[in-house]
């Protein structure tokens, strides 16, 4: 269960077979049409935003500072584990708290958390616990906490979608990114990016636009039922906090990181891929270790690089067509960014399902012996995880179910942002054609990866 | 009305493209069961009589496990990374030969062996569970084969 391609885990699911994706791609053919002429004519998804109040006792509980000052201690404790066991720890990636927890527990299950529950990370996020300690010592002591920088939205999302990139570029690009060394020393240059930006530019600023999982969990966090307004917790639709436009510089390169990411992931261990980096150590037998892995790091992130540009420049070309078919005054680049996030939502379940699940397990046996010092904390390092607990079925059901459910969600959200945006019900209709095309160009590639052999 | 007319054609066509996607798949899956009878043969052409001999110990009428070869030249696999598929519980045994000194890993069975110039590594298993392993050398994390195990 170490490395090769994916973060961690050299072990594939079997390809999804042809009769799934032919049944599949029809499946979304047909519901992307039909969807087309029979969908709501007036926006539905804004109106039902605002949601209603949760009942006042989970509120007080929910929000309540106590609450918060315990996850944010466990979340510090989890952070300082995760650093303590990828430097001290054993170097071997199988019986290491630290691979298992960053590449399946929290890459997998916060996306997952988010979705189901809102933006979690807000309160478990370790970097901002330790800021907002900061700030109420600072404040404790009648000094006033005040960021280095004047706060700026300039830079949009893209430092965001650029630590996301370099978190990419390790778990996909780098020849060994469970190992906990590397690791460790990823995880602390990370803490410094998002606690030097936030003391720079000032907590929500960094939050919003530089902490690239803050980032990522809050757009995902918008398909969830839950949500916090005015500082209270409201019950509303799922996905609708998806609706309307985003005019955030840099969303789109970020949700395409986002979505690019996740499908090189999948292309990367498919047998072309494999083949041509075998190709590449073999043309460069005899070289010394770093070069080859310097070579083949380099030719994953030109791989990685051109799936994000490749998810980039095919949404600006709907857009771009999109504004011709309809003549539209100005540019149509925010206003269909947020159905994107379902799907990419979609794409993270259909690649790491199997993954959470099996690889998730081994946490249950690592959390005996974070250290792999042969340590029982637990009583529970004897534990054996089921390699076999979901069946190859399953995984496809799951894999096809998340590409479709996904693509319908990203179809309605674009579908209301369309009928909102135009007032003729032809050009709403009309403006729909590229997008659709974009969005079955998504989901039937996905698709496509997943049934690689 | 036009307009909705057009968006019902528009529908019907797709269906009739899904209905024609759907009987391609049915086609399609005949032709995949049909390329995995052809790789059986490949399978037996593999096996080489010197290693069966000597893997006899299992109960005499299991089928011979199936043999995966690999031979490492400056830490890559010679003629590139080799493929080979078997069904759930048969028996493999994976044979690597190495002019560099690694440790060879079989992925999600775990088992490890190293591996030398004059020392060959043989990892014997039974293929129980289902889904594609990357078999690599762990120290140069490259990888040299992959075992498919169909449910």
């Amino acid at each position: 269960m170490t490395v090769v391609a994916h973060g961690i885990g050299g072990v594939r699911d079997l390809p999804v077979p042809e009769s799934f994706f032919f049944t599949t791609a029809a499946i979304v053919l047909v519901v992307s049409f039909v969807a087309l002429g029979a969908l709501w004519r007036r926006p539905l998804l804004e109106r039902h935003a605002d949601g209603r109040l949760l009942p006042r006792a989970f509120q007080t509980m929910l929000l309540s500072r106590a609450l918060r000052i315990l996850l944010g201690a466990i979340s510090v404790g989890l952070l300082v584990l995760v650093l303590s066991t990828a430097f001290f720890g054993t170097s071997l990636e199988l019986l290491n708290f630290a691979p298992t927890f960053v590449f399946v527990a929290f890459w997998l299950g916060l996306p997952l958390l988010s979705v189901l529950f809102g933006d979690v990370w807000r309160v478990l996020s370790p970097w901002r616990a330790i800021a907002d300690a900061t700030v109420w010592a600072i404040e404790r002591t009648g000094r006033v906490a005040e960021p280095l920088l004047e706060p700026t939205q300039r830079f949009g999302r893209y430092p965001a979608a650029l630590a996301l990139f370099a978190f990419v570029a390790l778990e996909l690009a780098h020849p060994r990114p469970a190992y906990p060394r590397t690791l460790g020393v990823a995880a602390a240059l990370y803490t410094y990016w998002a606690l030097a930006g936030m003391s720079v530019f000032g907590r929500d600023t960094w939050t919003r636009r530089g902490e690239g999982f803050a980032v990522a969990f809050e757009l995902l966090s918008r398909i969830a039922p839950f949500a916090v307004r005015d500082g209270s917790i409201v019950v509303r639709w799922p996905l609708t906090g998806l609706a309307g436009a985003d005019r955030v510089p840099g969303t789109l390169v970020f949700v395409g990181v986002l979505l690019g990411s996740t499908s090189f992931d999948g292309f990367s261990r498919s047998t072309v891929w494999q083949n041509l980096l075998a190709d590449v150590r073999t043309s460069m037998a005899g070289e010394p270790q770093w070069a080859i892995d310097l070579a083949t790091t380099l030719t994953n992130v030109a791989g990685l690089a051109s799936f994000v540009g490749a998810v980039v420049v095919t949404y600006l070309g709907a857009v771009t067509a999109t504004r011709r078919l309809v003549r539209a005054p100005r540019s149509l680049v925010p206003d269909f960014v947020l159905p994107l996030v379902p799907i990419a939502f979609a794409y993270l379940v259909a690649h790491y399902f199997s993954l959470f699940v099996i690889q998730g397990q081994f946490l249950y046996s690592l959390a005996s012996d974070p250290f792999g010092r042969g340590w029982d904390l637990f009583g529970t390092v004897d534990f054996a995880p089921n390699l076999t607990l979901v069946s190859p079925e399953t995984v496809w059901y799951v894999q096809v179910g998340a590409l479709v459910v996904g693509h319908v969600a990203g179809l309605a959200i674009a579908h209301d942002r369309a009928v909102a945006l135009f007032e003729s019900r032809s050009d709403a209709l009309r403006s729909q054609y590229p997008m659709l095309a974009l969005m079955v160009l998504y989901t039937v590639g996905g698709l496509w990866v997943l049934s690689q052999g | 009305m036009r307009r909705r007319r057009l968006v019902l054609t528009v529908a019907l066509a797709a269906a009739l493209l899904a209905a024609g996607l759907a009987l391609a798949s049915c086609g399609g899956d005949d032709e995949a069961t049909a390329t995995t009878e052809t790789t059986e043969p490949t399978t037996t052409t593999v096996t080489d009589p010197a290693t069966t001999t000597t893997t006899t110990t299992a109960p005499p009428p299991a089928p011979s496990p199936t043999q995966l070869r690999v031979r490492v030249v400056g830490g890559a696999p010679q003629g590139g990374i080799a493929r080979e598929s078997v069904d759930r519980g048969d028996r493999v045994v994976v044979h690597v030969t190495s002019d560099v000194s690694d440790h060879v890993h079989v992925h999600g069975y775990d088992h490890f062996a190293d591996v030398g110039p004059g020392m060959p590594a043989r990892i014997r298993f039974r293929a129980t569970i289902p889904g594609r392993f990357v078999i690599e050398l762990e120290d140069r994390h490259a990888q040299i084969a992959e075992l498919t195990v169909t449910p």
